[in-house]
């Protein structure tokens, strides 16, 4: 579980990481407001691969539900400050 | 008494009305009554609301999704959730209109079958699995047959089934915690990542906030919920401390939103000037600490209605259709009214200033 300490900034850091086929992204890492919701990430990476089926996934857990705040992603999911966002054009783990 | 039993046989009376734009024939057809497992998802009732209206849909692709009162209905959030939640003065039947054109792909995700909701089903699990356990490893190594029976015993409400092929996860529920807790179970234990878990158990929640600003005395005065922007929802475990044993829902949802109480009654809480991090804090208490280091930063406010200021009143909360009294403890309810997914769904309506 990631700890938090007192003087964190507002932002989440989300690092963006390609799973099976899926291409790399030029811009991998994103800090991201904690009260954002999931969709803004989800949003983000459908702009940058051009593709509007994408299957993304948290700790090989799917998370499709846009409206999880990242800042609880990041609490129960992250590690090391940070939070990993797999993405894959197929699905990756069934 | 068996609460799982109960819950397992708990259902919404449905009255399922077919939306006018894809009547074709007048005159229109009667709606649908059906009964809705509380622990279902609207979505899998698909074969059984068909039949009524096969006759009568215009020809294409039949794409399933529901709508209350104009406000499309989120499929991966179990039925009695909806009811509890768009429901403030509980209406029985429940009437829902049900389309099979037009889906809102800006409001709802994609759900084309079973198939998406056995999908969304496993992955809540997993979520839950790690929140418990700090891995998903379990459910990831389930055989097929046993994932299949398993979403086989939520789908036909077979708890017998359920339990037989649940219990194999081994997700530790907070009696288990409690127990293992005991020093003679202590010194037979020899892994050590098991020891870590044994301080504190971990219950997965989803917290679903409706924020209402108009003043009422009565459920029903509350106006229909005509955007899920009103309603805020967060994704967040409690922790309970295996020497807590008077931990009670009240304590659960003080730390869950802190913001919310006061160490007083539930009454009016006007919390301006207060800095949150005086406020009292259970020590070594991870949740509290990281809530509160949030609430400093007024992390959890959101935007739009769905603003929990500082005077802020909570009228209802409601678990599986029961408003349970704030001092139930909180361990029995972690236990008995969670979801097949071992995820415990609370909804929580709050009065908010003008």
């Amino acid at each position: 579980m990631a700890t938090e300490s007192p003087s964190s900034v507002r932002k989440v850091v989300v690092h963006l990481r390609e799973t099976g086929d899926a291409p790399i992204l030029k811009q991998a890492k994103l800090k991201i407001p904690r009260t954002d919701k999931f969709a803004k990430v989800i949003d983000f990476l459908r702009r940058q691969l051009h593709r509007d089926t994408l299957f993304v996934y948290v700790n090989s857990v799917c998370s499709q539900n846009p409206d999880e705040l990242v800042i609880d992603l990041y609490n129960n999911f992250g590690f090391d400050g940070k939070l990993v966002v797999n993405y894959a054009c197929s699905m990756a783990w069934g | 008494m068996d609460a799982q039993k109960y819950l397992w046989e708990g259902a919404i009376p449905l009255q399922i009305h077919l939306h006018e734009s894809q009547v074709t024939a007048l005159p229109p057809p009667p709606p649908a009554l059906i009964l809705a497992p509380r622990i279902g998802y609207l979505p899998l009732l698909a074969p059984l609301i068909k039949p009524y209206f096969s006759s009568t849909l215009p020809p294409g692709v039949d794409t399933i999704w529901f709508d209350y009162n104009g406000l499309p209905l989120k499929w991966y959030i179990p039925t009695g959730v909806l009811f509890d939640l768009l429901c403030p003065e509980p209406e029985r039947p429940w009437n829902i209109t049900v389309h099979f054109r037009g889906y809102p792909g800006n409001v709802l995700i994609p759900c084309e079958g079973e198939d998406y909701v056995k999908w969304s089903f496993i992955n809540s699990l997993k979520e839950a699995a790690y929140i418990m356990n700090g891995n998903c490893k379990n459910v990831m190594n389930m055989s097929q047959s046993d994932q299949l029976e398993l979403w086989n015993s939520v789908l036909n409400g077979n708890l017998e089934a359920y339990q037989r092929v649940s219990s194999k996860l081994k997700l530790a529920t907070v009696d288990e915690y409690t127990s293992l807790c005991s020093p003679k179970s202590q010194q037979s234990l020899g892994e050590t990542d098991l020891t870590a878990q044994l301080k504190t158990g971990r219950v997965p929640v989803r917290l679903y906030i409706l924020s209402v600003r108009e003043d009422f005395d009565d459920l029903d005065e509350v106006h229909p919920i005509d955007s899920w922007e009103k309603i805020s929802y967060i994704n967040r475990p409690v922790e309970i401390r295996k020497e807590d044993k008077c931990f009670s829902l009240h304590d659960a949802l003080k730390t869950l939103l802190p913001e919310l109480f006061s160490d007083e009654s539930l009454t009016d809480v006007k919390l301006s000037g207060v800095d949150f991090e005086d406020a009292v804090r259970k020590p070594n208490d991870v949740s509290s600490d990281k809530v509160m280091e949030d609430q400093g930063q007024n992390a959890y406010k959101q935007p739009e209605a769905g603003h929990i200021c500082s005077s802020a009143e909570i009228k209802l909360i409601r678990i599986q259709g029961i408003e349970p009294k704030l001092e139930i403890p909180f361990s029995w309810v972690a236990n008995n009214l969670i979801n097949p997914d071992y995820f415990l769904h609370i909804c929580v309506y709050v009065k908010v200033a003008q």
